[in-house]
């Protein structure tokens, strides 16, 4: 069996599982946004009603907004705290951080489980070898909750090898852009995807997490890495039990699909979907009026490195708008130790509180029609940041950067 | 499964065509996800067809393409669906997610690959979700694919809230 196959037949009491079958599986840990806290918390409450089985190991993160700018939302968060207290749920209040980065910096994730999450980017977790995948709000209330349970269908296991590296201002998201183009969106429906190769092995725990979170992009259920000393050294660093690891055998995926990175340029994801990709100078010269380093896809310390490589010592384009938002506080911690949010503040970036930044503009990042930001968040569909007629472009960390310092969408290596 | 259960599983009604990858967002947008559902569904897919929410009728067919409902796994988005009272979605291809989210919701949805080349937006289609087979205006015939028996389960109980209660009521596992 594959790993994920081991880890749902292991979590649903089996001894063996196939692609295909349908397995009721014990959930290690349960994922919520504010979002989805709140309507999950409406359908447990109308619908369902009762205890929680295992409450504490109900995460609830609150994310998308990091300040109520608004009486609807300060209800919402009001709503998910009564809720989180009336059950005994851990919750990780506004400015702790995106959802994923927290889960994982607070070592709710470790490996051989199964992870539920209500966000559709949950498959990101399988970087530490487990199985992660996104849930609705009915699965969560009908099972998860009163029952500490999901139901899974066991999905086919698609073999993801990466071979080479790639040319100096290509980054590891620029990779994972370049893969979704590749894969398609939709082309690998219902999938667990296995990154694997010489190039993923190459990368450090941060680096690979950019994978398996486009997993969704492409349609997969689940996507990992078998675990590997890069897994145990991170597990050990966030003191994570990992008694329960899970390899999977040597049987053959059903598919295997190898690609060469060692000609991959720096990308850009453009409008409408994020399957959309070219190499970034199809579109050098774009102006852009806001640029962000944030989201599922970035605000990493890896990729406030990067930015900082370019701003320090420079200016921002007085044009754009530049906003930092690290995905936890840990990564703020860092940046200060490491001198980034000094440099970054004096060459005229604007720091925000850890959160998921402009995802879906609930909490910051609306646009107006016409104007367009370059960022590393996940989503790019037209009407999600404001306007339906601005533009988001999603990218890498550096491209990010040096589009900041230019006022318009620069191949990094026209500034490294 | 009873021949009442059967018989709300079948549908009559107006095809409306959509086209690939509609993400959940263009379901519902983000700025309507707190507001009450007899607001979302005002507004449903209204970005790719003004007039869908405005003239759309009981029991009829949603058609789209591939990976349709993918990005966001919101369940808001097939429950704004739901609140149409529209029949059943016929798609190339689902987002695994919203996939999921239709069948917990108690919403039909079956897969039939070429779909979208066998339809025209406004023709008639009778739709058996049980059997897959939907008849198209000139008699023919096409075959979507076979459901799982656990999911038509739960389509049959209303969605998988209703479904664990039967089974547990029952003494039953869920599978």
């Amino acid at each position: 069996m594959h790993l994920v196959e081991k880890i749902m037949a292991k979590s649903s009491g089996r001894s063996h599982v196939e692609p295909g079958d349908v397995v009721v599986a014990d959930v290690d840990v349960a994922l919520l946004h504010d979002l989805s806290s709140y309507s999950t918390g409406r359908v447990f409450d109308n619908e369902v009603g009762g205890s929680i089985a295992q409450p504490e190991r109900v995460v609830m993160v609150f994310d998308h907004i990091f300040s109520p700018p608004g009486e609807e939302q300060a209800n919402v968060l009001q709503a998910n705290r009564n809720f989180a207290r009336k059950h005994g749920c851990t919750v990780y209040d506004c400015g702790n951080g995106n959802l994923h980065h927290v889960a994982m910096r607070n070592g709710h994730i470790r490996p051989g489980v199964v992870v539920a999450g209500s966000d559709s980017h949950s498959p990101v977790h399988g970087v530490m070898g487990c199985v992660s995948v996104s849930l609705g709000n009915n699965s969560y209330a009908g099972t998860v909750l009163p029952y500490g349970k999901a139901w899974l269908r066991v999905p086919h296991t698609i073999s993801i090898e990466l071979v080479g590296q790639p040319p100096p201002g290509t980054t590891p998201r620029d990779v994972a852009l370049w893969l979704v183009g590749q894969i398609g969106e939709g082309g690998a429906n219902y999938a667990a995807l296995r990154f694997e190769g010489e190039y993923i092995e190459s990368l450090g725990f941060w680096d690979r997490w950019l994978f398996p979170l486009m997993a969704v992009d492409v349609g997969a259920k689940a996507g990992y890495m078998e675990p590997d000393a890069e897994t145990l050294r991170m597990a050990d660093q966030l003191g994570v039990d990992t008694s329960e690891t899970v390899e999977g055998d040597d049987d053959p995926p059903s598919e295997h699909w190898r690609f060469d990175v060692s000609s991959v340029p720096s990308v850009i994801a453009f409008p409408p979907t994020i399957g959309n990709i070219a190499p970034i100078s199809d579109y050098a010269g774009t102006p852009v009026q806001r640029c962000e380093l944030g989201g599922h896809g970035g605000g990493r310390t890896e990729d406030i490195a990067q930015a900082a490589s370019i701003m320090a010592g420079a200016s921002k384009h007085p044009d754009v708008l530049f906003n930092v938002v690290p995905s936890s506080r840990a990564v703020f911690t860092e940046s200060l130790a490491n001198g980034y949010v000094e440099q970054m503040h004096l060459a005229g970036a604007t720091w925000f509180p850890s959160s998921d930044g402009s995802n879906q503009a609930i909490n910051m990042g609306a646009m107006a029609k016409g104007e367009a930001m370059l960022s590393t968040q996940a989503r790019n569909y037209p009407g999600r940041n404001g306007s339906k007629d601005s533009s988001m472009f999603l990218a890498s960390a550096l491209s990010v950067a040096a589009s900041a310092l230019n006022g318009r969408i620069t191949d990094p290596r026209e500034v490294l | 499964m009873s021949d009442k259960e059967r018989s709300e599983l079948a549908f009559l009604g107006r095809a409306w065509v959509f086209g690939d990858n509609i993400p959940t967002d263009h379901i519902v947008a983000s700025h309507l996800v707190f507001k009450p559902m007899e607001e979302m569904a005002k507004h449903v897919l209204e970005s790719h067809n003004p007039d869908f929410p405005l003239q759309v009728q009981p029991d009829d067919i949603l058609v789209a393409g591939v990976h349709f409902g993918q990005s966001s796994g919101r369940a808001m988005a097939p429950k704004a669906l739901q609140a149409t009272k529209i029949g059943c979605i016929v798609a190339e291809s689902f987002a695994r997610t919203f996939l999921r989210n239709a069948y917990e919701i108690g919403l039909p949805i079956l897969e039939c690959p070429g779909i979208t080349s066998l339809v025209v937006d406004g023709d008639q289609l009778t739709v058996d979700i049980p059997s897959g087979v939907i008849r198209l205006p000139s008699g023919d015939v096409a075959q979507a694919r076979p459901t799982d028996p656990f999911l038509l389960a739960m389509l049959s109980a209303g969605g998988i809230i209703p479904l664990v209660r039967q089974r547990v009521e029952a003494g039953q596992s869920l599978i």
